[in-house]
This record gives C-alpha cells, sequence and structure tokens, in this order.
C-alpha cells in the first residue's frame, strides 16, 4: 500500500485539471482455491492480488485508471494520463489526508489464508463423506473451499483516508446421483464473512448431506408443468426473486439514467403492502457484509421497500451526483480493476405474519419452489428470469411430487404486487451477483411467499 | 523478473518442471451519454503466474506483485500446495514442440480520442433521430484492447504472442405507451473508417422497435427455430459435453459415448483455433502446444473430445491444444476455441418458409442458471417472433423455452446457412428443430 505522502501527492497532482473529485483505491490481497474430486485433492491454488484504481470527476462525467504497476513514474504516468483525459489546468490546491479508524464489525477468529493447508482439507474430506454416506445412489462429489483476504485502502481529494479488510470463506459441495441412465446433481455453498470458525455452524457435513439431499430427490422428479399459476417460494436463497425483481432496478446505475422501471418512484406503492424489503451490508460477519463501502463510507442498513412503498435507492456517489442525493454506502466491485458503481450487499425481503402451512393450503394447483437457482434481470424493462433447482407440486392444498427444469419469469413491477402472503421464517442464502462493477459477494433472503401468479417454464405440457 | 533465476530456484528446489505465464493487458474506454463523455477508463496490468510439478502434482500461484526477492517465499509455498494434492493422477509440462503460425496478419486502426468522440456524438444523435419512439441511447461506447502473452518453461519452452482488438457497443430504448424495450449492438472494428454507420444504427433502431408489440404466447409445444445468436449461446452453455476432463470426471453425459451416434446426422462440430474466419487465431494454447483443426462430431457421431495436458493424462490421450486459460490468474482447462456446428444449406427465410407455422427463438436469458449441464435439461427465458404462413408474424416476449440439450440436437429439422464468427469463438448458424416446450400465458 502507498504511504499517506505519496498519496497526498498523487492526489494534489490528479486535482491540478478539471477534476472537482480524485479517488484512490488500492488492493492487496490473497484468494486461495482448494478442490476435492470425491476423497482426492484435486488442486490447490493461490493468487496473491495488488493494485490500485483511480478515479476523477468532473460533475457527472468519471475518468478512471487502473495498473499494478505500483512504481512512481507508472503511477504518475496513470493519473496523467486521467489528468488529459479531462484537461490540465494549475490549481491551487494541496490534499492533505486525515485517517479515520473504523470500528470492525466482522471479526473473524481463524484467518482462512493462514490458517494450514491440511486444516481445510480435512473440512473438505467430511464434506465428501458426509455427502456419500446419505445414498449409495452419491455416486460423485465435488467439492471445494474458497478463501479470499482482500486489504483495501482508499482515499480521496477531500482527505479521506481509510482501511479496511474483508476476509470470507465459502464451502461447495456438489453431489451426483445415478440411477441407471439417470444422473443429478444437487450443489450447496454457504459462505460468509467469517474464517474457518463458520463451519463450526455450518458443518461440513450439513452441506454435504444437502447436496445428496437434491440430487436424489432429483431423481424422483417428474417433469414441470409449464403456465401462470400460483408459486410459494421457500426461505433462504428465495430471495434471489426480490434481487433480480426488484433489487437491480433500485441500484442507483439504473435509476441515476433513467434506466430502471423503478425511477421517479421514490414514495410510491410500488410493492404488495404486505413486502418490506433491506439492504443491509452491517450484518455482523454476513457474506455481503463489509465495513466500508469501496468508495470508503461505512456501510448501511437502508429499508428499500415498507409495506410497499419505495423508501430509498442504493446510491453511489457519482449517480449521487445525478440525482442529487447522496451516498448510502453502496458502492462496490469486485477489485481495482474496475470502477465500482452502486451495487446490492445483503439484501432480503423482512418477516411477515403468514404461516407456511396456510400458503401451501390455501393453493389448489401450482408450485413449491424450495430450492431457487440464479437469474437474472433487464433493469430496463424488469425482465427477469430464475431457475428452480428444486421444485415440488402443489395439488390440492398439499406438497406432491417433485418436479425438474423450470424456471420462473415475470416482471418485477408485476411480481411485487403479487406477494400477497409473507411468512415468518426469513433466512439468508449465499450467492455471486454479476454486473458492471464485476461479480461480488452478496447475501439474499426472504421467509417463504406466495405469489399469487407467476409464469412457470417448465417441459411438460398439458 | 528474472525468469531464468526463477527457473534455476525452482530446478534446485526439486520442482520437477516450472513454468511461467505472463500477460498484459492494456485497455482504453470511452463510453457516451447524454451528449458528453459520460466515463473514460484506462489501464495497464501485468499479471503473472506461475507453476511447477512437485513429487508429480501440480500447483498454481498467481502473482502482480512480482518481485525476485519474493522468490523463495512463492516457490516454497508452490511445493507446499503441491504437496496437498492427492490424486493418483500426475501432472506434466509441456516440452517444446514445433509451432506453425499461420498466416493471419490483422490490422488494427487505432483512433484517436477526438475521432472516437466525434463518432460517439454522431451515433447518439442518429440513434435518437432514428425514430420519436427511440427515447434514450442507453449505453454508448468504444473499446481497445491491448494483450499480450508469453510462456516459459524449464524445458526450453519459449513462445509469445499478442492481440489487439476494437470494438463498438450501443444500446438503445424504445419506449410507446407504457411499454419499453431495449436491444444492443456490438461490432467489432478494424477501422473506424470502414464502419457503417447507418446499417449499425438502422438494424439496431428497427430490432428494438420490433420488440415494442410483442406479446407472450399461451403454453404449448411447436415447432422451433434458435436463431444463430439463441443457438450460439444454447451450444456454448453445453459445450463442456466434450470437455475430456469433464468426460474424465464421469460428468459429461457423453462419455460413455465415443463413437456413437449422439446427435441428428445433420449436424457436425468442428474446434479450430486456427481458423481464419475467426477474430482471434492462436497457434498455441496457454501450456504452449501447438493448435489443431479437431472434428467432434462427425454427421451426429461424437469423434473426438478436447483435451489439455492434464486431461489427456488422465485419458490416456495426448493434448489437442485446448489448454486454456480464462485470465493469467486462473489455472489451465479444457476449452473449445472458434468451435462451431458446421452450416447447412438453407437461408433463415427458408428455414421459416419449410416451418410455415411455429417460434424463432432470437435471445436466450438466464444461461448460467436456468440450465442443468448434467441432465442437459434447460429452462430458459427467450424472446423471438412468431411465424405464420413461414413469414415473420409479431414479435414474442415473456415465455420460456424448455427441453433437453441431447434430445433436442436428436430433432433437428435443417441447419442453417447462416454461420457468423463476429467476436465470438464459438459459434453456430441458425437450426430448426421439430418441437420444443413453450411456457408463457
Amino acid at each position: 500500500m502507498l504511504k499517506q505522502e505519496q498519496l497526498e501527492q498523487l492526489l494534489t497532482r490528479a486535482m491540478q485539471s478539471n477534476a472537482d473529485f480524485a479517488e484512490i483505491f488500492e488492493e492487496e490481497g490473497t484468494n486461495e482455491g482448494i478442490s476435492m474430486l470425491n476423497d482426492k485433492v484435486e488442486s490447490v491454488n493461490r493468487n496473491y492480488k495488488a493494485g490500485i484504481g483511480i478515479r476523477l470527476y468532473q460533475g457527472v462525467q468519471s475518468v478512471y485508471g487502473y495498473s499494478n504497476q505500483m512504481d512512481a513514474a507508472s503511477l504518475q504516468a496513470l493519473v496523467d494520463d486521467l489528468r488529459d483525459a479531462l484537461g490540465r489546468k494549475q490549481v491551487d490546491i494541496s490534499v492533505s489526508l486525515k485517517e479515520e479508524i473504523i470500528e470492525n464489525r466482522h471479526p473473524v477468529q481463524i484467518d482462512p489464508i493462514d490458517a494450514p493447508l491440511q486444516e481445510k482439507v480435512a473440512l473438505l474430506q467430511r464434506a465428501d463423506q458426509a455427502a456419500k454416506a446419505v445414498d449409495e445412489k452419491i455416486v460423485k462429489t465435488q467439492t471445494g473451499l474458497s478463501s479470499v483476504r482482500q486489504h483495501v485502502q482508499i482515499s480521496n481529494s477531500e482527505g479521506k483516508l481509510v482501511r479496511d479488510t474483508r476476509i470470507r470463506t465459502r464451502l461447495r459441495v456438489s453431489a451426483y446421483a445415478q440411477q441407471d441412465e439417470d444422473m443429478q446433481s444437487g450443489f450447496d455453498a454457504p459462505g460468509a464473512s467469517k474464517g474457518l470458525e463458520f463451519f463450526e455452524e455450518a458443518t461440513p457435513e450439513s452441506i454435504g448431506q444437502e447436496a445428496s439431499r437434491i440430487a436424489l430427490v432429483l431423481l424422483e422428479a417428474k417433469d414441470c408443468p409449464s403456465g401462470k399459476m400460483p408459486v410459494v417460494i421457500d426461505n433462504g436463497f428465495g430471495g434471489v426473486i426480490f434481487h433480480e425483481a426488484c433489487g437491480h432496478a433500485l441500484e442507483a446505475t439504473a435509476v441515476a439514467k433513467n434506466q430502471s422501471v423503478f425511477a421517479g418512484k421514490q414514495g410510491k406503492q410500488i410493492a404488495s403492502p404486505k413486502v418490506t424489503a433491506y439492504d443491509d451490508g452491517t450484518i455482523p460477519n454476513a457474506w455481503g457484509s463489509e465495513n466500508i463501502d469501496d468508495e470508503g463510507n461505512l456501510q448501511q442498513r437502508r429499508c428499500l421497500i415498507e409495506n410497499g412503498i419505495l423508501k430509498t435507492y442504493m446510491i453511489d456517489r457519482l449517480n449521487g451526483r445525478r440525482m442529487g442525493l447522496s451516498s448510502t454506502g453502496s458502492s462496490r466491485r469486485q477489485s481495482y480493476k474496475y470502477e465500482p458503481t452502486s451495487r446490492m450487499s445483503n439484501t432480503f425481503i423482512a418477516a411477515g405474519q403468514d404461516s407456511f402451512e396456510d400458503m401451501i393450503g390455501s393453493i389448489k394447483k401450482g408450485l413449491y419452489a424450495k430450492k431457487m437457482g440464479g437469474g437474472s434481470v433487464n433493469p430496463q424493462t424488469g425482465e427477469f428470469n430464475f431457475a428452480v433447482n428444486e421444485g415440488y407440486l402443489i395439488e390440492n392444498g398439499q406438497i406432491t411430487i417433485p418436479v425438474k427444469g423450470a424456471s420462473l419469469i415475470g416482471t418485477g413491477a408485476e411480481i411485487l404486487m403479487n406477494i400477497d402472503m409473507v411468512g415468518t421464517n426469513l433466512e439468508r442464502g449465499t450467492g455471486m451477483c454479476g454486473a458492471s462493477s464485476g461479480s461480488i459477494p452478496t447475501d439474499v433472503g426472504q421467509p417463504a411467499i406466495r405469489v399469487s401468479s407467476i409464469t412457470v417454464g417448465g417441459t411438460a405440457n398439458e | 523478473m528474472n525468469k531464468q533465476l526463477w527457473i534455476q530456484r525452482a530446478l534446485e528446489k526439486g520442482i520437477e518442471c516450472f513454468e511461467i505465464y505472463q500477460s498484459v493487458q492494456k485497455e482504453k474506454t470511452l463510453t457516451w451519454f447524454n451528449g458528453q463523455v459520460d466515463t473514460f477508463v484506462t489501464s495497464n496490468v501485468l499479471g503473472t503466474s506461475v507453476r511447477g510439478i512437485y513429487e508429480g502434482n501440480m500447483a498454481n500461484i498467481a502473482l502482480e506483485d512480482v518481485k525476485d526477492d519474493k522468490m523463495d517465499e512463492v516457490l516454497d509455498g508452490l511445493i507446499q500446495q503441491a504437496q496437498t494434492i492427492t490424486t493418483i493422477e500426475k501432472d506434466a509440462l509441456r516440452k517444446p514442440e514445433t509451432v506453425k503460425p499461420v498466416d493471419n496478419s490483422q490490422t488494427w486502426i487505432q483512433p484517436d480520442l477526438e475521432t472516437v468522440k466525434n463518432l460517439m456524438k454522431k451515433l447518439e444523435n442518429d440513434l435518437m433521430a432514428y425514430d420519436t419512439r427511440i427515447v434514450q441511447v442507453a449505453s454508448l461506447g468504444w473499446q481497445e484492447e491491448y494483450s499480450t502473452r508469453e510462456i516459459t518453461n524449464s524445458y526450453g519452452i519459449d513462445l509469445k504472442d499478442e492481440s489487439t482488438v476494437q470494438y463498438l457497443i450501443a444500446s438503445v430504448v424504445a419506449q410507446e405507451n407504457d411499454v419499453v424495450k431495449d436491444d444492443y449492438k456490438i461490432e467489432v472494428i478494424h477501422d473506424l473508417k470502414d464502419f457503417d454507420e447507418e446499417a449499425f444504427v438502422k438494424k439496431l433502431c428497427e430490432d428494438t422497435l420490433f420488440k415494442l408489440h410483442s406479446t407472450s404466447l399461451s403454453s404449448r409445444t411447436c415447432p422451433v427455430i434458435f436463431e444463430k445468436e439463441a443457438m450460439r449461446s444454447l451450444f456454448s452453455a453445453f459445450s463442456g459435453y466434450f470437455n475430456g476432463e469433464l468426460i474424465f470426471k464421469g460428468i459429461s453425459p457423453i462419455k460413455d459415448k465415443l463413437d456413437q451416434k449422439i446427435f441428428s446426422e445433420q449436424i457436425t462440430i468442428v474446434d479450430d483455433p486456427r481458423n481464419t474466419d475467426c477474430l482471434t487465431v492462436l497457434n498455441f494454447d496457454d501450456e504452449g502446444c501447438p493448435t489443431r483443426r479437431k472434428v467432434l462430431v462427425d454427421h451426429g457421431v461424437f469423434t473426438s473430445m478436447l483435451h489439455d495436458t492434464r486431461s489427456a493424462i488422465r485419458m490416456n490421450s495426448t493434448s489437442t491444444g485446448n489448454g486454456f486459460k480464462s485470465g493469467y490468474a486462473s489455472s489451465v482447462s479444457v476449452t473449445p476455441f472458434n468451435c462451431c456446428i458446421l452450416p447447412g444449406e438453407k437461408s433463415l427465410e427458408q428455414m421459416c418458409q419449410d416451418m410455415k407455422e411455429g417460434l424463432v427463438i432470437t435471445d436466450l436469458q438466464g444461461l448460467h442458471a436456468g440450465l442443468d449441464f448434467v441432465s442437459g435439461n434447460f429452462s430458459l427465458q427467450c424472446t423471438g417472433y412468431w411465424v405464420k404462413d413461414g413469414k415473420k408474424d409479431h414479435a414474442v416476449a415473456l415465455i420460456t423455452v424448455a427441453d433437453n440439450f441431447l434430445k433436442l440436437m436428436n430433432k433437428v429439422v435443417s441447419v442453417g446457412n447462416d454461420l457468423d464468427w463476429k467476436y465470438y469463438s464459438i459459434a453456430t448458424p441458425s437450426i430448426a428443430f421439430t418441437d420444443c416446450a413453450i411456457s408463457g400465458e
């Protein structure tokens, strides 16, 4: 990391231009991946990262440069490239930084990067053994442990200097079940902003068993029916529906340029009154949490929707300028190679008061989506899709046979209005979210919800 | 980085063979919004990754801050990583082979930024002026990327190449009453002077405006044509079926089907990194193995799989020159490169006429989630148009298409003649199928 004096010199140099703001994001860190096929360790890879991203604003224009050439001459040349893009100017300014000390809300007990490799391999072996022990039809497993340690140092022309360390671990298991010619796979991969102590609560055994359970269910699953029907989406990763159908369209990235179906809707009813939703980057040790965002602002708990009314967007500094609003601490990026923008952190629908039994019991013919896969959305049109990894038919108020090969599609504005029951059992699930500033860790979450009508894309047509 | 010093020290430490992979990536991007420059991005990143075999096992380390005085620490870490590996099959690095370069001189004319800004301004104006229903140019950008790669190993491989690419991207939003639709277009440009701006504007605006009157369909099973872009994205998602590593692991569903008929006899699949019709031509892969042409499927029969060095050892075969990295920091894996389904005889228009009534799918969404690689089942959001009396009738949106990839590829009616590589390394022509399950209202 650069010293304070070097940062002050670079920021002062950057401001000798038409820029009205300059920011330096530095990153050093290590990513480690260990993977096993069955009980054998297949690969152990490490990636040591170190780089810098420098950004200048002039009004709502931004210029961004990034490099991992950290010598003084290269950095000055990078700043000069950026100054040239905006136009150089003699300005009487001298940037002086004052370090902010922040509280670490996400303390880690066992640093996953420093922990001995054998200790980490042992976690994967436990997951493999537990997955195989579920049933003899489980013929194969692939397991992996990802560990990340990222140190960031963020400084800007307003005098901010702040540092943070983000540590994350995630264990993934794919279990393969075979019956005659048919092979099906199940997947589970929880993660947290924790060290290896995370696996005392999310045990490798429980992760392996869950992956195997899903694979075995899919062996028995029939083709999913098609068409519009009521759907109960279970808690945890089911929250991907809110992430896709609504979350992305509430990011300033889309809103500031009027490229969202929810632009201009603040204070208006955009969802059923049953829906209250948050994006909360402060949850201690959650997968999508961090102490500060990637512009150095403290992370926040943001109430996005309260009883169906749109309360706030997720806003970064640059888009805040376009919108005439302050940052909500929502600026994130995958690494120094990406210019940051507004992104989600841990996004979830708050618990309601409806019982799961009432939701299922209220449906004559529909789908119970127990485990969701990923999805995507076009914020401009609000059209979204996401995959159902484990689903069951609901017939006459009862959960009946498992079904496979289903996806759910719709438009965000319509689906939010169609959420007519919200359960009590709020949980969050681990995911990675891809967008213009790269792939970042995000939690999604919700209690079980009932959507009165949504298009189910299946393979069985009646 | 003193490469020879690193290699020498690695061998001294008992690393049996050692490789250094380096790449430099430089990028310039300019985006335009609302009459002015929106963002300008410039970058210069040197990425290094080293890998070595210790006691028969391979480990990888990627580095950004490479200093010779950190050499011992890195190499000791590499040995420790390799010692953790417990697979029975051993690994190897490649020995030097003759690489015959393909004659593929492409010229890229780099414009100055003022020229780019003027073009952006004109493009934005022309896109907005095309039709009053075009309400926004949502994104407009120009990008130039230059990259090099260098592979050096202790057996004497010392290879280097470089590549450049320049392209434009634009997306527009059309609105009529409360209906909002968008579309985008990317065009690779060797020289801005040759850019047909009028055709670009027309195609993008017309495609977007056509979507404004789209409707859903009632759920049905009907004849379907996957237009080339949609077919390309579907085929790409399942191209791992030919991956020797996944076949070795028993994850590819065609693992036991070599020399058997797996697809319709109308399907022939070729992988050829040396194909000069493609944007990027590679003489060697990211391990230094010379590339070559392979026929993966010959008239429906599965004839060969793809290998890197690792999967070849595991399958008692030889590398096909398909060991590529997704970035300098990633490890080498089996990757198709310039892989396509060979084109047939008919134009898309003829295929529509033959189909008489059915759906043409032009775009698929959610491919990262809505398909199950192992079983081949997929259910994907799509858009397209309905064909009536053999002609394009009306736009269709908010529907899904679902089937099983292996079953689908045995339901081929005809393969189109419209193979177009553009900027892709996997491409297909349009393909007509007897039927697929469509879900809608």
